[in-house]
């Protein structure tokens, strides 16, 4: 309980029998509130009493203020203690009228204004439900958005498909082929290591030959496509998703799964194996380069023994899984960007689980043609 | 608090260019206490590069503005809790709630506790006429009428004095819009407000505004409605003497008279 006699800035109180005077003062503004529900709460009157507010002296009483004072004064109901007003300025006092207004449309809205009870097995249980749902839910929309695309080809789709090729290919050929030669030099250095114990330095060409061709070509240009053109597609996609154009090809009579889709995938199809060539070229080069001026193996040398270690079905094998990635990259990309709806961070949220999946699924799918080539011996 | 300013809005030799292109040439413009001020004009006039310069999104290659005595610089901090803003699309964030919107502005500018912060929020809300079903609901639910009235509860959050609505009707149907004129005018009657709207909707321009600002000529023409509708403009004559405006006019001639 706050001394009577108190003089604050906000407010003085003032009792006479039975009736608690509390008259307000200076500004009762959005920037106060905080101070002003603190002041207000220490005040308890005895239930049976009456409260007069007494507004005259005033400055300036906004909305937050009005509420405030609504508020406490329905509190005072609530412990039966009369509440009036006086002293308003027309100015004041149509705030709180206002106030009034409002309040009797308020309705209670079941949880909205409760803390929700916080069931994590139920959430969780109740989440790998809905995850599962949406997976079975993608690969359908996947299957049928692509068959729906290839069922009637238009002629625009070949121009698009080459656009894409360059999009999605061709500018891409300096990034890959620097990351390709780069691993080409990590692993003639790895190998050269381990093979000085032995004297076999040569048989580093073997080394570098057979991952880079078999494995490491492909993969790179892969996962390097999915970071570049899985999430333009997914980006480029969701966006125009959400500004309509979309809607605005369905409408025009074109198909967007035709339209949009089928040449992304078709045209990533063609360009990551060129790109995977692009790439092996690079990862050779970036072995003899080391052979060349570390582990003197020079040029001829290094040739010659790749010829020896190389068979055409080591670099048929690296060339096979890039249209299966490509489609992987694509399709993924493609389709989250589809599936963008409502806001922006939808768009950015979707982006991201494009190029996470995509790379997620190529290192899948390669594993799944390791253990197959390895079984036939191919 | 600088509180000796004559006018909510002054604007001073204003001259906006984009390369050979004037779009403003010297604008002179004061913008008074409690008053609704409709900006119209011709598309290309410029109106919404004067409602970026006066927010300071936009910096003007010459002139000065002044919002409530305090001058406007390009991208430097304006008086932020006393001004509210409904841009057109309504710019909600979209990955919150309306609630969360409204709140969002009430959060940044005080250290009022959770509950202080909701019931205001939701006060708001109430306040533009949506209700709390509404409130729990993300923009991209929202029709376009209520996601102007969202809008206009995040910019009312702060309790501003002058609020600024980039054409508040547009893409409504006449009912909603005439619903959100009749918001527009009890927010003013109940509330502190300036009110500076830019407007194409000859039924808001004559039911809501006290005076109107015409943009021609690179420079801005303000008057009450009665007089600005005998300015010899060409623009003026053929734009208020549309058969649109015409009805709208004597439409609002008519509530005078009941």
């Amino acid at each position: 309980m706050l001394d009577l006699a108190a003089v604050d800035t906000f407010l003085t109180l003032e009792k006479q029998n039975g009736l608690l005077q509390i008259s307000l003062r200076d500004n009762w503004v959005f920037a106060n509130v905080a101070k002003l529900q603190e002041l207000l709460d220490q005040i308890v009157p005895e239930p049976g009493t009456s409260v007069r507010f007494s507004c005259g002296g005033l400055k300036e009483l906004d909305l937050a203020g009005a509420w405030a004072l609504y508020e406490k004064s329905m509190d005072f109901e609530e412990i039966e203690v009369q509440t009036d007003f006086e002293g308003f300025k027309a100015a004041h006092f149509k705030f709180l009228q206002h106030i009034i207004d409002i309040a009797a449309q308020k309705e209670y809205v079941p949880g909205f204004f409760d803390q929700k009870p916080n069931h994590w097995v139920h959430d969780g249980i109740r989440k790998l439900g809905s995850n599962t749902i949406d997976a079975v839910d993608s690969v359908g929309f996947i299957a049928r958005a692509v068959l729906d695309g290839i069922k009637r080809p238009s002629r625009l789709v070949i121009g698009e498909v080459i656009r894409q090729i360059h999009a999605t290919g061709t500018s891409a050929i300096p990034i890959v082929m620097v990351v390709c030669f780069l691993m080409g030099v990590v692993l003639a250095f790895q190998s050269a290591r381990q093979l000085e114990q032995f004297g076999a330095n040569i048989f580093m060409v073997d080394l570098v030959a057979n991952s880079i061709f078999r494995e490491l070509g492909v993969l790179l240009a892969a996962i390097m496509v999915a970071g570049r053109s899985g999430s333009a597609f997914a980006a480029a996609l969701g966006t125009m998703k959400l500004t309509e154009e979309i809607d605005a090809l369905r409408v025009l009579g074109l198909n967007p799964n035709q339209i949009l889709i089928i040449p992304r995938v078709v045209g990533l199809m063609i360009a990551l194996p060129l790109l995977t060539v692009f790439a092996n070229i690079a990862g050779l080069l970036g072995g003899a380069f080391i052979g060349a001026t570390v582990l003197d193996i020079n040029w001829f040398s290094f040739t010659e023994r790749l010829a020896l270690s190389i068979q055409v079905n080591d670099v048929l094998v690296g060339l096979s899984k890039a249209p299966v990635f490509a489609f992987l990259i694509s399709v993924t990309g493609t389709l989250r960007g589809m599936q963008v709806k409502g806001s922006a961070e939808e768009l950015g949220r979707l982006t991201t689980v494009a190029v996470v999946q995509s790379i997620f699924l190529i290192i899948v799918a390669d594993s799944i043609f390791t253990v197959i080539y390895s079984r036939i011996g191919f | 608090m600088p509180a000796d300013y004559e006018h909510i809005i002054s604007i001073r030799g204003l001259v906006n260019r984009f390369g050979p292109q004037v779009v403003h040439d010297h604008l002179e413009l004061d913008v008074r206490r409690d008053e609704i001020l409709g900006v119209v004009g011709g598309s290309g006039t410029g109106k919404s590069v004067l409602l970026r310069s006066i927010l300071g999104l936009h910096g003007p290659n010459e002139g000065t503005i002044e919002v409530m005595g305090q001058t406007i610089r390009h991208h430097q901090p304006g008086p932020h809790k006393k001004w509210g803003v409904l841009f057109q699309g309504g710019a909600l964030l979209s990955g919150l709630t309306v609630q969360e919107n409204v709140e969002l502005p009430i959060a940044l500018h005080s250290n009022l506790p959770v509950a202080t912060r909701r019931e205001l929020a939701v006060l708001k809300i109430f306040m533009v006429g949506l209700d709390l079903t509404a409130a729990a609901k993300y923009p991209n639910e929202l029709s376009g009428g209520m996601r102007k009235r969202a809008s206009l509860a995040r910019a009312l959050a702060l309790e501003p004095k002058v609020l600024f609505l980039d054409e508040p009707t547009a893409g409504l149907d006449p009912i909603s819009a005439t619903e959100f004129d009749r918001l527009v005018s009890y927010l003013h009657q109940n509330l502190d407000l300036t009110i500076v709207m830019i407007t194409h909707d000859v039924d808001t321009l004559f039911s809501v505004c006290d005076r109107v600002a015409v943009l021609v000529n690179k420079g801005i023409i303000v008057d009450t409605l009665d007089e600005i509708v005998k300015h010899p403009d060409p623009w003026i004559q053929d734009y208020f003497g549309d058969p649109r405006a015409v009805r709208a006019r004597r439409a609002a001639i008519a509530k005078v008279k009941i």
